[in-house]
């Protein structure tokens, strides 16, 4: 059960993903994990599996999929996330902080993430995460006004955004105006009934994907989130791609 | 005339000032400085540090990040613009421009110094690259040290908030 010693069995053993910073724990069934940057700490009452022996002894963080959108769209497939070792990423709806904790691990001590969240109650769980995690810097400010915490943000490689708000493409984009690099990536999650919920979800997601052109993001890959989240989807997409003429 | 230009960046260890030459040029032709941006070396030579000051202490930089945040004129923002900047009698008969990103302190510094400021043509564009270049640019900074400072301030900037909250319950957006 939840906590016990069930997986961390010595027949469990761990293998990279595709996804650099990303590992699968093969036991009785396969999970996905991250490497624990805070060995011994649990985030959110998530398994941990420690393999090795004494000294080298290294632990893993379960990453559940029904839980963290980003860890659905990793075993949905995805080409690529664009959330690697050494990766700054500006984090937009970090809510209490559990799939930020699994970003920290994967861009690991040389990455960065600047976790942006609104809700004080959420924000206060998120600065407790980021206390034990310092390659993680919380924002807690509306991310409508990337103004107000300009002081806080270098330029990014990726900003992935789980705003849930009906205009989120464009705080994606005033976002990415100020903090991401020319040709750095954007990985959104959009809930349909967020944007209209009078609309067939495809029919949403199609009209994101415009807008978000529209704030100079080539959209790149498309997935939806069954079985882990209904009428979600992830777009990714990179950020003032060269266009064809001027390369 | 020759107009100057200067660009203002706030950062998590203190305001930076930045001179932009050709400023004209740049102004008339984005491709220069979209080139520009991608190479530090060639954006060196198109933006120089021209004044630069610490903050003393985390709880200095804590109070003109609130500042900065609201679009408020802190004191050690308006001295350091007096000390770097050419002084000007009347907005109209500067000779100079200053460039902010955010147009409230930019009216704030307008108002208070007789500084002509503004946000708008090139200046996000070379927001961006100095963004993206400022901590090469500052010779004597270790590499991380930027981001040390904005860990610090992340930090007591949210602790703030949190506790600050009036509404104490919460303003989630429903």
């Amino acid at each position: 059960g939840r906590g016990g010693r069930g997986a961390g069995g010595a027949q469990t053993t761990i293998e990279p993903h595709r996804h650099p910073g990303v590992f699968v724990a093969r036991g009785k069934e396969d999970v996905l994990v991250t490497k624990n940057m805070v060995p011994g700490e649990s985030v959110y009452g998530e398994k941990r599996i420690s393999v090795g022996e004494g000294d080298e002894k290294i632990e893993y963080r379960v990453w559940n999929p029904f839980r963290s959108k980003l860890g659905a769209t990793i075993i949905g497939g995805v080409e690529d996330i664009y959330i690697g070792p050494g990766d700054k990423v500006l984090y937009l709806g970090a809510a209490s902080g559990t799939t930020v904790s699994h970003v920290s691990d994967v861009v690991g001590p040389e990455g960065l993430v600047y976790a942006v969240e609104f809700s004080h109650r959420s924000g206060r769980d998120l600065i407790n995460v980021a206390k034990k995690r310092t390659n993680v810097i919380p924002i807690i400010e509306d991310a409508r006004h990337p103004i107000k915490y300009r002081m806080l943000v270098g330029m990014v490689d990726t900003v992935f955004a789980d705003v849930a708000q009906p205009d989120q493409a464009r705080i994606v984009g005033i976002n990415a105006h100020h903090f991401l690099k020319t040709e750095g990536h954007v990985v959104i999650s959009i809930k349909a009934s967020c944007i209209d919920s009078t609309a067939t979800p495809a029919a949403v997601f199609a009209a994101e994907v415009e807008k978000m052109k529209a704030e100079k993001i080539k959209p790149l890959e498309q997935l939806t989130l069954e079985p882990y989240e209904r009428d979600h989807a992830v777009v990714i997409g990179m950020y003032r791609a060269p266009s064809k003429k001027s390369k | 005339r020759t107009m100057a230009l200067f660009v203002l960046h706030e950062t998590s260890l203190g305001y930076a000032l930045i001179s932009v030459e050709e400023a004209e040029e740049i102004a008339a032709n984005d491709a220069v400085i979209q080139k520009a941006i991608r190479d530090l070396a060639r954006f060196g030579k198109l933006c120089k540090i021209a004044g630069f000051v610490p903050f003393r202490s985390a709880q200095d930089a804590l109070e003109n990040m609130n500042n900065i945040s609201e679009g408020i004129l802190s004191d050690l923002l308006k001295e350091f613009l007096q000390q770097h900047l050419p002084k000007v009698k009347s907005v109209k008969k500067a000779n100079f421009k200053l460039g902010v990103q955010d147009h409230k302190i930019g009216q704030a510094i307008q108002d208070n110094l007789n500084i002509p400021c503004t946000h708008t043509g090139v200046i996000p564009e070379l927001a961006r690259g100095i963004r993206l270049h400022f901590p090469k640019m500052m010779k004597n900074l270790k590499a991380d040290s930027q981001e040390k400072a904005q860990l610090g301030l992340g930090h007591s900037y949210s602790r703030g908030k949190v506790k600050f909250n009036v509404n104490r319950a919460d303003n989630m957006i429903i």
